[in-house]
């Protein structure tokens, strides 16, 4: 146990501004009030687990600080650039290299739209290995211990035949819809996340990633109890971790399964962790918290493609930006033959799958 | 809202101190694996495929400590991951209706220095005459000889048959490509060949509808452009009986079985009912 504790310690031993009591700024809202109170209150109890702790007493001030700090929308400038230095502080020391983690606010004229083809998706996963990568997801062994965003559908293809021409439901009471009406033509099974080929694509089947839409009246946000998860004005719905409680309503809000929990401490290898995070995006999450696709905040907010665009290995894939007539996405939708999923709920996502 | 807040934040806080303590053995036993499987992976070369297995190729390296500049999949061996879009490009070049984008913002990997059969080509044999017995009409022919160096020549699957070796390749300058007026192009600008025939295809690569591009998703921002034949492999583009643009790949690994599952017989048990 002690051996470990070189770096971290080293790298975060200066006390964050905002862990210290005896440094806090007198405010006089009544959430300063409940921190103030909350310091002396609750530090008989939190001492011995901080005593335990061992990377000592910094590393356990900035948890301090960050259970106290506000909702991330709430937060001043200031405040976020404290939180941000915080967390920087304690990512670095925890993973031993230099984490940075952006605050970068919405761009102006910038709202963000994504475009899928779904005859050109060959089913491959590469994308959610990608996400995987990028956005410091878990990835244990053990149940509960691998978390992917994204999520390729697998569908066998059925077929139309002349003989099922006059068919149709019900049988044998003189209503006949003919046609083959009522035989599932498009899709004979539901569909499979768990398909194993030796090569995709397969020849009877299609595929369709689904990850989060993004909608633009997101059912998530309407439920959630402790305002934690909001929409950007660049357009992703983000979560702010910290504020989480992990009570799991945005889950079941969501009609395109596009939310992951946190059932057990995310298992992150140090090598492998994406030093390149973002507040809202791929920063390390913590046990207890809902996580979930933000179009890769971090590389998005500086004008890159979000990395399941980088790696498809078709091109199926394509991201831009709706306000700009040149983007490649508006060009899909003034040109292709495009739909979203689930439109009859009306939660109008800014995913749009089209196919040509 | 803050009638929520109080409860939330004495939750948080009661589970801070659970996690405070149980995270103790957590980076222990991650520290302890993470030196065997670096030195492990240390001295072999990972070299990863980019979109499909035989185009552009990438080695993995470090650009900064701890940081690669790609991750290749464990499983596939496919590119996983970029953390430099841009690492081996050149620029594009001119091309037809797309001088608005200025120089140095389009670039593409070029592929001609891989290519170990061009040099052999141009000096070799097709040292810009044509060799004896050589056909004078544009038929289709079996090449025998061609056949050992190049498994492709033996099931050219383009245009059903129709297109044979010299509708691609410049008749003199081996190593080139040709362009409708019989001009030779670089093997990197294979977008100039196959757009003669799919120009519909070339109009929605163009506007980045077809085909991949990374890097910067502006629309006045650098990107890499993936050509045609990185994706597309141009002597079997039907991928033989499939008839299908891009050929088959093995894929990822599937996601976690949910809780208490064993196998995935469980997706099969919910079939759509036949009426």
């Amino acid at each position: 146990m002690t051996t470990k504790e070189n770096p971290p310690a080293s790298a975060a031993q200066e006390a964050p501004a905002s862990g210290d009591p005896s440094k806090a700024v007198l405010k006089r809202s009544r959430r300063d009030v409940l921190r103030s109170g909350g310091m002396l209150s609750m530090s008989s109890l939190m001492g011995t687990a901080a005593l335990m702790a061992q990377p000592g007493e910094a590393k356990a001030a900035v948890e301090w600080a960050e259970h106290f700090q506000k909702n991330y929308r709430l937060m001043t400038p200031e405040e976020k650039a404290e939180a941000r230095l915080r967390l920087e502080k304690r990512y670095s020391g925890e993973y031993n290299k230099k984490v940075s983690v952006d605050i970068t606010e919405a761009q102006p004229g910038v709202l963000m739209g994504y475009a899928l083809n779904i005859r050109k998706c060959i089913g491959c996963r590469r994308c959610v290995k990608a996400c995987v990568e990028e956005n410091n997801q878990s990835r244990g062994a053990r149940p509960g211990e691998r978390i992917e965003w994204i999520q390729v559908l697998r569908m066998e293809r059925g077929e139309f035949t002349a003989d099922k021409m006059n068919q149709g439901y019900p049988e044998g009471l003189g209503i006949q819809v003919g046609g083959n009406a009522y035989s599932p033509a498009g899709q004979v099974l539901e569909g499979q996340y768990q398909y194993t080929p030796e090569a995709v694509p397969e020849k009877d089947a299609n595929y369709m990633p689904i990850a989060c839409m993004q909608c633009e009246k997101p059912p998530c946000v309407k439920v959630c109890p402790v305002r934690t998860t909001y929409r950007e004005a660049d357009g992703p719905v983000v979560i702010d971790y910290n504020w989480c409680i992990g009570c799991k309503m945005c889950m079941g809000a969501c009609p395109y399964w596009a939310r992951r929990f946190n059932l057990t401490t995310p298992v992150l290898p140090k090598e492998d962790m994406n030093p390149v995070t973002h507040y809202l995006g791929n920063r390390p999450r913590m046990r207890g918290v809902v996580e979930k696709c933000h179009w890769c905040l971090q590389r998005t907010r500086h004008g890159r493609y979000p990395a399941c665009v980088e790696v498809c290995p078709v091109g199926a894939r394509k991201f831009g930006n709706l306000l700009d007539p040149e983007s490649e996405v508006s060009k899909i939708l003034a040109r292709k033959n495009v739909f979203r999923l689930k439109a009859e709920l009306n939660t109008f996502p800014k995913f749009f799958y089209f196919y040509d | 809202m803050k009638r929520f807040a109080v409860p939330a934040a004495v939750l948080a806080l009661c589970g801070a101190a659970i996690l405070s303590v149980l995270a103790q053995d957590k980076p222990a036993g991650g520290e302890a694996a993470a030196p065997a499987a670096a030195a492990a992976s240390a001295p072999a070369e990972v070299i990863c495929f980019e979109s499909r297995k035989g185009a552009t190729e990438i080695t993995q390296r470090e650009i900064k400590p701890g940081l690669p500049n790609v991750k290749c999949s464990p499983t596939t061996g496919a590119a996983l991951w970029y953390a430099d879009p841009y690492e081996g490009t050149v620029p594009m070049g001119k091309m037809p209706q797309m001088e608005a984008i200025p120089e140095g913002l389009a670039v593409v990997k070029p592929r001609s220095e891989k290519l170990n059969l061009l040099a052999q080509c141009g000096t070799a044999c097709h040292n810009g005459t044509y060799p004896v017995g050589f056909p004078k009409t544009n038929r289709p022919v079996p090449i025998p000889t061609m056949e050992a160096l190049l498994p492709d020549a033996k099931n050219l699957q383009h245009g059903r048959g129709r297109v044979w070796c010299l509708d691609c390749h410049h008749n003199t300058k081996r190593n080139m490509l040709v362009d409708h007026y019989g001009d030779p192009i670089s093997i990197d600008q294979s977008q100039l060949l196959c757009g003669k025939c799919h120009g519909d295809k070339l109009r929605d690569w163009r506007d980045g509808i077809h085909g991949k591009r990374i890097g910067d998703f502006t629309s006045t921002g650098k990107k890499r452009w993936f050509t045609c034949t990185e994706c597309h492999n141009p002597h079997n583009v039907q991928d033989g009986a499939r008839n299908k643009g891009f050929i088959q790949l093995q894929p990822e690994t599937p996601p976690q079985l949910p809780r208490g599952f064993k196998d995935a017989a469980f997706e099969k048990t919910h079939a759509i009912p036949q009426h």
